[in-house]
């Protein structure tokens, strides 16, 4: 936090504590973004050490318990504590700035969402303090296997109360979104002038209020199973351990769109501004959102077709009809690129690595959403592969492409764009050599969330490749960690606009004052401050 | 599935690395500043759905294969989950054979004949799972999964537990040997009289 500081405002340098009773959406949305960014580091490292144990057949590096508490807390974390959230944090900041709004709609609902967040987070890791060790049951947590019977430990109980708090925090924040957007956008600021970040987080915000009951409603009767005498998932008492997979999907397929939505946001704001071109198709782009996420509360069960309990040809349809609409999203990037002027700095570069690496992801997920496919992929490390391209590959990348881009926004200062540059290379091979080899070992027949395997022909040669490329993400994560502390002591000031932007938040100061804007640019398209510098 | 998925994987990496060299940054002046093209955009939404439509058909007709249950399966056997090993009997024969993960179980099977598979558990999820059938149904418990299997080619395959159920999770592992029908009748007669 000592980086705001860097470019103006005596004010918030004499009083770095207002920033913990603050209100104001662009306090909480950085303090939001670090905080996840936190939150990645140490499942960063869970995630290295997951790799360093699997790195030969037959490694002694983890215990099979901590194997299991490393993998079920690095997928919680990266996928609750920071993709997810880093989402809302970005569009905390960004929101009432795109659409010419003084603040949120409710700014103290809006700290309340980010305390929520913060300290349901540290609940789930308190599991690791207390004598009986964290929760081991993966980030699924099925039950029986969650139940008290098998899993006896306290962190169990803590990692479902930490993630109802930052359910109801999510849904706090969707309500506040929606508010915002509908009742606070400037004079001129019509839905279909909207930035493309803040359509996606409107369609966000809807799956938010959709999914979201239902993840708070599983944990809520997984507690009362745990702890109150309850037997909703005991089958041996007239529950159903199946009901936890449907309850737990239809949260967990939306949030998989609430993890890439906003993504689609931002890469949708950066490739027109690198490209100097409106982006192509804009209502096309929108309505696919709502598609996307109208299809994506059909499609929970694709994640259940071997359980043997549900009516496969349904959600494959559905899921494979999903493909059309994040289609319709890769033809509008391509479009806008088409007879464009391209060029390519940091947050462009990360653009260019999400679309290549998301569309792996993509096609990965049409081969498994066809049911004899997933016969064989599913839990298996072809899956492994399939969903750290959607949200390694996919939505990590359009973070730090977010990051770049918005950095001069946020703190008055650029980030140094030849360790940038460095960083992407570095976590664009790391990334890819990390999780291709686990697309041919997930063929070959290795299941996922194993601490050992046996060392079959291949296996062992892939998986140490595998841990080699984490290690070369680690080196890319700690060189943008070297960008923010260089960019700190020496960063020059930016500018309001250092890249030629489109939306509103390019034609305020950077960074904001507090409400926002002294005055607005006319808003006449979906391109104010384009149109400010390009009087036609 | 997987040349379709290569297919398109190629031509749309090529649609995005194309722009990328033929239209990078030369000068400062302003590009054409369209953004529609209605014609292109229905091309863009009807092709790819025509494509998935074509991929579930194909989808829907195996799958109706794989799934297919015989009438009348040469043999059954009951294969039950537990942690962190299985069970596989052979009702009516007497013949059990249960392990350890320190100790993983062989299921026989006869090579040309259906055989009925039946999946339990009475604990917490599993997942049957042999690589080299492609296939794997989970157990779950309170659900009782049945599945045909004609497995062609005598040999031994390895399986293992494909839905994670706690701490020795990796080492659920078993074997299959497809034999003979005539060396699975004796290996059934010698174990079913003998043992239990």
């Amino acid at each position: 936090m000592s980086v705001a500081s860097v470019a103006e405002s005596a004010p918030r340098r004499a009083y770095p504590a207002l920033w913990l009773i603050s209100t104001d959406h662009k306090r909480i949305g950085i303090m939001y973004v670090a905080t996840t960014l936190v939150y990645f580091g140490i499942a960063g490292v869970l995630a290295l050490l997951i790799r360093t144990q699997l790195a030969a057949p037959g490694n002694t590096f983890l215990s099979a318990q901590a194997f299991n508490e490393a993998f079920t807390l690095h997928g919680t974390a990266m996928i609750f504590l920071f993709v997810a959230p880093f989402g809302l944090g970005i569009a905390n900041f960004l929101i009432p700035l795109q659409i010419g709004a003084p603040d949120m709609a409710f700014p103290r609902t809006n700290a309340f969402s980010f305390w929520l967040f913060l300290f349901g987070g540290l609940t789930i890791f308190f599991g690791l303090a207390t004598n009986q060790g964290g929760a081991d049951a993966g980030w699924t947590a099925y039950a029986p296997l969650s139940d008290l019977a098998v899993s006896g430990g306290l962190g169990q109980d803590l990692w479902a109360m930490g993630l109802i708090m930052i359910g109801i925090s999510s849904i706090l924040t969707a309500l506040n979104f929606m508010t915002t957007v509908f009742i606070y956008r400037a004079p001129g600021m019509t839905m279909w002038r909207l930035p493309i970040f803040t359509w996606e987080m409107v369609a966000t915000s809807l799956l938010i209020l959709m999914a979201f009951p239902s993840l708070t409603a599983v944990l809520a009767m997984l507690l009362v199973d745990r702890r109150f005498g309850g037997h909703f998932f005991d089958a041996h008492a007239g529950g159903s351990a199946v009901l936890y997979q449907h309850l737990f999907w239809f949260f967990g397929h939306p949030e998989v769109y609430v993890m890439i939505l906003p993504f689609f946001g931002v890469i949708s704001e950066i490739v027109p501004v690198f490209s100097r071109k409106p982006i192509f198709g804009y209502t096309g782009l929108v309505l696919a959102a709502f598609a996307i996420a109208g299809l994506s509360m059909g499609v929970w069960a694709h994640h259940m077709f071997t359980t043997g309990a549900v009516v496969n040809p349904f959600f494959s349809a559905l899921s494979f009809l999903i493909a059309v609409p994040t289609g319709i999203k890769f033809f509008n990037w391509i479009g806008t690129m088409w007879k464009g002027s391209i060029s390519f700095e940091t947050p462009m570069l990360f653009a260019i690595g999400f679309m290549l690496n998301f569309l792996i992801g993509g096609v990965t997920g049409v081969m498994v959403a066809s049911p004899p496919v997933d016969f064989q992929a599913r839990g298996s490390y072809f899956l492994v592969a399939h969903f750290h391209y959607v949200l390694g590959g996919g939505s990590l990348f359009a973070i730090f492409a977010a990051l770049y881009f918005w950095w001069p926004k946020m703190f008055g200062v650029r980030l140094d764009e030849t360790l940038g540059r460095l960083s992407f290379w570095t976590l664009f091979i790391g990334f890819n050599i990390t999780f291709f080899p686990m697309v041919l070992l997930g063929i070959l027949g290795m299941p996922r969330r194993v601490y050992t395997y046996p060392d079959l022909p291949g296996w062992g040669d892939l998986n140490a490749i595998a841990t080699g490329g984490a290690w070369l993400m680690a080196v890319g994560v700690a060189l943008f960690v070297a960008n923010i502390v260089v960019t700190a002591r020496r960063g020059v000031p930016a500018g309001d606009d250092p890249w030629g932007g489109y939306s509103l938040e390019w034609a305020t100061t950077s960074p904001p004052p507090e409400f926002n804007f002294t005055s607005l640019p006319p808003i006449r398209s979906e391109r104010p401050t384009f149109d400010m510098h390009h009087p036609a | 599935m997987t040349i379709a998925g290569l297919c398109v994987t190629i031509v749309v990496a090529a649609l995005i690395l194309y722009p990328l060299v033929r239209w990078r940054r030369r000068d400062d002046a302003l590009p054409p500043q369209f953004s529609t093209n209605n014609p292109l955009e229905i091309a863009y939404t009807v092709i790819p759905l025509l494509l998935v439509v074509v991929l579930f058909a194909v989808t829907y007709r195996v799958e109706a294969g794989v799934e297919r249950i015989a009438p009348q399966p040469a043999a059954v056997v009951e294969v039950s989950g537990y942690r962190w090993s299985w069970r596989f009997s052979y009702p009516g024969t007497g013949v059990a054979i249960a392990g350890t993960p320190e100790h993983p179980p062989q299921m026989v099977l006869p090579a040309g004949q259906t055989t009925r598979l039946v999946v339990v558990s009475d604990d917490v999820d599993h997942s049957f799972w042999v690589p080299d059938f492609l296939f794997k149904r989970d157990a779950i418990p309170g659900i009782r999964n049945e599945f045909d299997l004609t497995p062609t080619r005598t040999g031994t395959y390895r399986g293992e537990c494909a839905e994670y159920c706690g701490l020795e999770h990796a080492r659920m592992s078993f074997t299959v040997r497809v034999v003979s029908p005539e060396a699975y009748r004796r290996w059934l007669a010698a174990n079913g009289s003998g043992r239990s």
